[in-house]
């Protein structure tokens, strides 16, 4: 038992983090990001490069990868999206557009990592032995990834609800036409947050490599799961991306151990539909906005 | 103070602004009367920045070029808007939205003194330091909104409708405030429904009718005007009962 909720937890706090930075890409410059798992993978690839190339540790990884990352997801916003963003009559219409052009990056990052790496599925062994937490034993990897995902979601926590900069950004999803009454450059809160999202699951991409394995093809799982776990929590919402991150992790890892792990997605599917009918903003969602 | 000539709006076709010219002095309070639809909320998003205009307007704000910037460097030059129905951020603590009030550069050099001042014009927001916004009453609501915008620290303060929804003591003593504000040197440009009002606080006014300024004077030389009187005092003045 303690071993499932363990695991639950471990993977229930990466779906939080990887949650975190689609939310915010969503919340507040209201794109939703289809290729969001593309990114991942691609930091996952990034991280395996580094390390079988070059002997770099992923926690060196994350420091190289994630201002990367943070340049090209300001980048891409700055030459793909703004163009949308300036057609779109209003913010519904901008949530249509970026998710057909989202989908669109979707195969090019797919295209471009197929034809780098091939179909295969990687991995690589890092921190791969056993320590004992809790009175039961755990990979060190996946330890180290949870340590750091708290670490990481702390401090995006801390930064958002105790700092202007944070309460900025926030307020940009709240209001965006009150936030240009306080002298928020709106159009460049919405490039910078959504850089930090990207940075975000590009941290999530590192720590996944350390004890996934990956392929190419498989960003669209992530994408799904930080989808559920968005809406599932209420959009803009990072108390909501903790807790039904968590409620995810731990709903897979237990019906994994006791019913059957090919039932896992199943299981996903259900506690999200389960969510949505009595409450259908998310769990801390308002359902007037 | 506040300088804007050749100001022109339109929403597809229809004309909401022609080629209106005002100005606010420092520590002046200036109305615009005119009817729903006149443009008078047209006016103000025109000035502050957030509406597109037609080419050609001159704004000017304490001698600086302010009509190609963006809403955002607009407060930072020392406007601000308390827009129709408030604009607060309604998911954020009252405190939150006061911090984000100081969010322009201009405003952070006393920013602590400044919150003090406004929480003594409206003591109410200081008991409610921790309260979501949104669940706030109306007039608690438009009270931050204003509290919001001076701390920003404005040389301007454009108010549209700001007793809106407010009872008659609350609106009286919300223009007393306005007189305090406009005290420290703050020039105000006010919209207001209730023309009376307005006229009995503001040193002068602009009449507004679809679009276009036709009329301008003193408080004293429009509350006595006739056809302003007609228009927006609801008929016969005041001063000479009809018995
Ligand atoms: N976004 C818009 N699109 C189209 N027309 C608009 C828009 N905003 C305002 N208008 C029109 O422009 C005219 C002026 O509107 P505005 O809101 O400035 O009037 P107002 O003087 O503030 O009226 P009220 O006293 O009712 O608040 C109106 O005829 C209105 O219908
Ligand atoms: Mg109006």
């Amino acid at each position: 038992m303690t071993n499932a909720i363990l695991t639950g937890l471990m993977l229930g706090g990466m779906y939080a983090l990887i949650a975190m930075g689609l939310t915010l890409q969503y919340g507040v410059a209201r794109i939703m990001n289809l290729s969001y798992g593309e990114f991942l993978i691609a930091a996952a690839f990034a991280s395996h490069w580094l390390f079988t190339g070059w002997a770099v540790s992923p926690f060196v990884g994350l420091v190289l990868v994630v201002p990367l990352a943070f340049v090209l997801n300001f980048a891409i916003y700055k030459l793909l999206l703004t163009p949308l963003v300036r057609r779109a009559p209003n913010r519904d219409a901008l949530e249509v557009d970026s998710i057909l052009a989202t989908f669109g990056l979707t195969f090019v990052i797919q295209g471009s990592m197929l034809a780098l790496f091939g179909g295969a599925y990687y991995s690589y062994s890092f921190l791969a032995f056993p320590v004992q937490f809790l009175g039961e034993t755990v990979a060190a990897n996946r330890l180290a990834a949870l340590g750091i995902t708290i670490l990481l979601g702390l401090a995006l926590y801390l930064a958002l609800t105790r700092t202007r900069a944070g309460t900025a950004v926030r307020a940009v999803a709240v209001d965006p036409f009150a936030a240009q009454l306080v002298a928020i450059n709106v159009p460049q809160a919405s490039a910078l947050t959504f850089a930090l999202g990207g940075a975000l699951v590009a941290a999530a991409g590192v720590l996944v490599s350390t004890f996934l394995t990956f392929s190419a093809s498989s960003g669209v799982v992530f994408t799904m799961k930080a989808l559920i776990v968005v809406v599932m929590g209420g959009v803009g919402n990072m108390l909501g991306c903790l807790v039904a991150g968590l409620a995810l992790g731990l709903s897979e890892a237990l019906v994994a151990s006791y019913v059957d792990p090919g039932l896992t997605l199943a299981v996903n599917f259900a506690l999200f539909l389960a969510v949505l009918l009595v409450k259908p903003a998310g769990l801390f969602g308002r359902a007037t906005r | 103070m506040l300088e804007v000539a050749n100001l022109s709006l339109t929403y597809g076709l229809h004309r909401a602004l022609d080629g209106v010219a005002l100005n606010v002095g420092r520590g002046e309070i200036v109305t615009i009367l005119g009817a729903n639809g006149a443009g008078k909320t047209s006016l103000l998003k025109a000035i502050a920045g957030v509406v597109r205009t037609l080419p050609g307007k001159q704004v000017r704000l304490g001698g600086r070029d302010i009509s190609a910037l963006a809403a955002h460097d607009i407060v930072e030059n020392g406007l601000a808007l308390v827009p129709e129905g408030r604009g607060i951020f309604g998911d954020l603590t009252v405190k939150e939205n006061l911090l984000l009030g100081a969010n322009p550069k201009r405003a952070r050099d006393g920013e602590a003194a400044r919150r003090e001042q406004v929480l003594e014009l409206f003591p109410r927001l200081r008991e409610r330091a921790a309260q979501i916004a949104r669940t706030m009453s109306g007039g608690e609501q438009q009270m931050l909104a204003i509290g919001r915008a001076l701390m920003s620290n404005p040389d301007i303060l454009l108010l549209d409708e700001p007793s809106l929804g407010l009872s008659p003591a609350m609106v009286q003593e919300l223009f007393a405030t306005l007189r305090r504000v406009r005290e420290a040197g703050v020039g105000l440009l006010l919209v207001e429904q209730n023309a009376q009002e307005s006229l009995r606080i503001a040193d002068r006014g602009y009449v507004l009718e679809n679009g276009i300024i036709v009329g301008h004077g003193t408080a004293d030389q429009l509350k006595s005007d006739p056809a302003v009187q007609r228009a927006y005092l609801g008929g016969a003045p005041a001063a000479t009962p009809s018995s």
